[in-house]
């Protein structure tokens, strides 16, 4: 047995190294097993139900500020707030009066073309808790995981549009990156002209890059781009943003695009998260699998 | 010198807890790159004042908390945070008499150090974030080490 606390100064270096040696090792047998295999994440989820009061503590006082102004805030400023609101909504049942109708032709086009599109089919809104993660990288903490049917890869929408996707599950929190984060890739399409791509987010939370389109391709600032469900993890036809800059520069083969993201991704604090509708089981299957285009 | 090990647990715990809470608190998007590792502080402040109350211990546990609220790679900050507390433990009888201003000097190296290790499994496990804000946090964090030393002292103390 080694001494751990033995108290004459050679027996304690002796201990301090032992000690040292042994929490490295096991750090560094914990990076490995969490980077190659994924039996980490029941003790994830486990460990992040510990971590949860800790959270809880530290966004309970903001909660509270917000209930605090929402509760003491006038009836002027609530009669405008419903004004608005009931504009927003008068304008957006306009829009949804056709929606169902294109939806059906949709569905019609194609199933005669053999393909389907990923439909979404339920909803959960979920809240951004007030918690920061690691200020490198663009994740939020929402307050629904496991528990509510939450999965890895799941996508997250927001008013304005495409959020992020769901990254890890706890059994009461998710963390969500955001579309913006450098490690995360979305395909989409331009509206306009139907040019797939696909968006990469830069780490700058108001931008996002458009990196493997040709100088010559057909893509202007202020194309809407949406996401083509290719892929299948988020649902097709959802603004993920605009193009805001285009620079060509002849002496390369790509064009330099950024693009402004549609969600608020700075500011919203309610998130949809959304399930796909199974189409295997409402669409005849195809007679034999598609090729899956490798590049 | 025996009574140390029993009675500093929990101002230990404690202050551990408060500073976990401190890390993660939201700040606006442009101070965030500015927010010190308090966590960080705190567990070289105890590996030099008590290390045989569990400095280490406490150092890879704490470690192992910054993952999980981060969401990174599981041992990431606890590999740097036993790796630099070690190294603080073994500094701790020079810090001692060290002025201040050589303190924040050592605790300077210590936090460039915790982040060159964040840096390298960063890179290592394929998410490696290149800004140079990252290296901010040292500097921040060495001026304010006597704040937290008289603070701590404080808790310490009562």
């Amino acid at each position: 047995m080694v001494a751990f606390r033995s108290t004459d100064a050679s027996g304690r270096t002796t201990g301090l190294l032992f000690r040292c040696v042994l929490y490295s090792l096991l750090a560094l047998a914990l990076i490995i097993v969490d980077k190659r295999y994924d039996h980490l994440g029941k003790i994830r989820r486990l460990l992040s139900v510990v971590a949860y009061p800790v959270q809880i503590a530290v966004a309970s006082p903001f909660e509270g500020w917000h209930w605090f102004r929402d509760s003491v805030s006038t009836r002027d400023a609530l009669r405008a707030d419903k004004t608005k609101l009931e504009a927003e909504l008068r304008v957006a049942q306009f829009r949804l009066q056709r929606y169902e109708a294109l939806e059906a032709e949709t569905q019609r086009l194609r199933a005669l073309r053999e393909n389907t599109a990923s439909v979404t089919d339920r909803f959960l809104v979920g809240d951004v808790m007030n918690v920061d993660l690691d200020a490198f990288r663009e994740r939020v903490l929402v307050d629904k995981g496991a528990g509510d049917g939450i999965y890895v890869g799941q996508a997250v929408l927001d008013s304005g549009g495409v959020f992020g996707q769901v990254a890890r599950v706890g059994q009461l929190t998710s963390e969500v990156i955001l579309v913006s984060d450098a490690a995360h890739a979305i395909p989409v399409q331009i509206n306009r002209n139907g040019l797939r791509t696909v968006a990469v987010g830069t780490g700058d939370t108001n931008r996002l890059k458009l990196p493997y389109l040709p100088t010559s391709a057909d893509v202007v600032a202020g194309d809407l781009l949406v996401t083509s469900g290719l892929g299948g993890g988020f649902p097709a036809g959802y603004p993920v943003g605009t193009i805001a800059e285009v620079k060509r520069d002849p002496a390369q083969s790509l064009a330099d695009v950024d693009v402004k993201p549609a969600a608020a991704l700075d500011r919203s604090r309610e998130l949809l998260f959304v399930w796909l509708k199974p189409q295997a089981a409402e669409l005849p299957p195809p007679p034999k699998p598609a090729p899956v285009p490798k590049k | 010198m025996m009574r140390e090990t029993r009675i500093r647990r929990v101002p230990m715990a404690l202050s551990a807890l408060v500073a976990l809470g401190l890390a993660v608190v939201p700040l606006p998007a442009v101070l965030d790159a500015f927010r010190p590792d308090f966590l960080v502080l705190v567990v070289f402040y105890w590996c030099i004042e008590s290390p045989r109350a569990g400095g280490l211990s406490l150092a890879f546990f704490s470690g192992l908390a910054l993952d999980v609220t981060n969401g990174v790679v599981l041992g990431q900050h606890a590999l740097a945070l036993t790796l630099m507390g070690a190294w603080a433990t073994n500094l701790r009888l020079r810090i001692r008499v060290f002025s201040m201003l050589s303190q924040c000097l050592v605790v300077f190296a210590l936090l460039t150090g915790y982040q060159f290790v964040l840096f390298w499994v960063d890179g290592a496990t394929g998410n490696p974030v290149t800004s140079f804000s990252r290296w901010l946090a040292p500097f921040i964090g060495a001026l304010l080490w006597p704040v937290l030393v008289s603070v701590m002292d404080k808790v310490h103390e009562r």
